[in-house]
């Protein structure tokens, strides 16, 4: 289990973070969704021990430190890989630093995007970047797995396909932490999603309980945030100097 | 032993033999530097003689005293300075190569081996260090028994 307790995380005086509480059991696949500043790199971040901040994080009961903390993996749109080095040198590094790195794992993935083993990472295209960054993450051997945007820049063939590898590859104890603003296209694939807004939890949603209501994911999300429909009519109409249709 | 250095040495990505060349010229620049000190001594050597004008041959002036070490050997071992001083850049440049290019430093820190980054980052300068130290003693060494043994008896100032 992963618990956080009233996590608080001020850039300046600003809050990114507010009191967030938060538990995630193992064997979930979570959506963590937020608009742009919301709260989710800096909440993964501080899962992480990446940055400081006031409040409790327990993995399995304890804090993070480096001890535990391969128990925890991660892929982000910024990239955490070595540009210079090889997808093998990669592989060779995680299996020498990450006792239950998954190499059977790892070469599937790569088998499944076609990726090539032996070209440094920065030879490599954008979209490719970032599925070497979540093959990491998942090849680890970690049990919750943080990942942050990791599909920006990839197309739609590669990112549905890799949901279904994703939903059917992972273990009973793993977990995985998705932070994406792709809502609809993950929906079939949660369990629960946690919406953030303004570094709080605005909404903690079961995704089964949602489609129990006859509610969509989609939906849900835009009722917890007050997303105004009418805001594109009026926003176009005072761009064009037209009136609204009703 | 190579191999376990170029996969524990250095930045992932970065070549170990290809740094441990560069210091190595580094050090083999600054030690040819250090032979000025022969330059320095040889000439105050010369010195202690004068050309008797009879028989034309150099003859040990009188009261002739070599100046002190360590006003010969002045700025001899500067180079190793200077090299220690660049290798403080290298290690700059590592903990730097894990932000270019792409956010890496995300991941040293999340190892599981707690010191795994500054081992990677400061390895290399520590060992150019120790190497410009090492050289540095030895070049020292040999230049003063040099000054000690290959200067005219009674020409050494008094060490007391």
């Amino acid at each position: 289990m992963l618990e956080l307790r009233e996590v608080t995380k001020k850039n300046g005086g600003k809050k990114a973070l507010d009191s967030v509480s938060l538990s995630l059991p193992r064997g979930e696949l979570v959506g963590l969704f937020g608009e742009n500043g919301a709260g989710k790199t800096t909440l993964m971040k501080c899962v992480l021990g990446l940055v400081r901040h006031e409040g409790e994080i327990l993995l399995d009961g304890k804090p993070v430190t480096y001890r535990n903390r391969e128990s925890l993996s991660f892929g982000t749109s910024e990239h955490s890989f070595f540009p210079g080095l090889t997808a093998q040198g990669h592989r060779e590094f995680f299996a020498a630093h990450f006792p239950r790195f998954s190499d059977r794992r790892f070469l599937g993935l790569m088998d499944f995007f076609a990726l090539p083993l032996h070209k440094t990472l920065r030879t490599f295209s954008a979209g490719q970047k970032n599925q070497f960054e979540v093959i990491l993450a998942l090849s680890q051997g970690a049990d919750y797995i943080l990942l942050d945007e990791p599909f920006a820049g990839n197309d739609l063939f590669n990112r549905e396909d890799f949901y279904k590898v994703l939903s059917s590859i992972l273990e009973p104890q793993e977990t995985v932490l998705l932070s994406t603003h792709l809502i609809e296209e993950v929906s079939g694939f949660l369990g629960r999603a946690v919406l953030l807004r303004g570094g709080r939890i605005v909404g903690d949603l079961s995704v089964q309980e949602l489609e129990e209501e006859g509610t969509s994911l989609v939906g849900a999300v835009k009722e917890r945030y007050h997303y105004r429909a009418d805001r594109v009519g009026k926003a176009i109409g005072a761009l064009t100097g037209e009136e609204d249709e009703p | 032993m190579k191999d376990w250095c170029e996969r524990n040495l250095t930045p992932p990505g970065v070549s170990f033999g290809k740094e441990c060349a560069g210091v190595c010229a580094g050090a083999v620049l600054a030690a040819l530097y250090s032979l000025r000190f022969f330059l320095s001594y040889f000439s105050a050597r010369a010195a202690l003689y004068e050309t008797d004008s009879l028989t034309r041959e150099a003859v040990l002036r009188e009261d002739a005293v070599l100046p002190a070490f360590s006003e010969l050997l002045g700025t001899s071992l500067r180079g190793f300075s200077v090299l220690a001083f660049l290798l403080l850049f290298v290690a700059a440049y590592h903990y730097a190569y894990h932000f270019r290019g792409s956010r890496s430093i995300l991941l040293m820190r999340r190892l599981p081996q707690r010191f795994e980054l500054h081992r990677r980052c400061l390895a290399v300068p520590a060992l150019g260090l120790l190497l410009c130290l090492a050289a540095a003693l030895l070049l020292l060494g040999l230049y003063f028994l040099v000054y000690r043994f290959a200067t005219p008896a009674g020409c050494l100032p008094d060490f007391s």
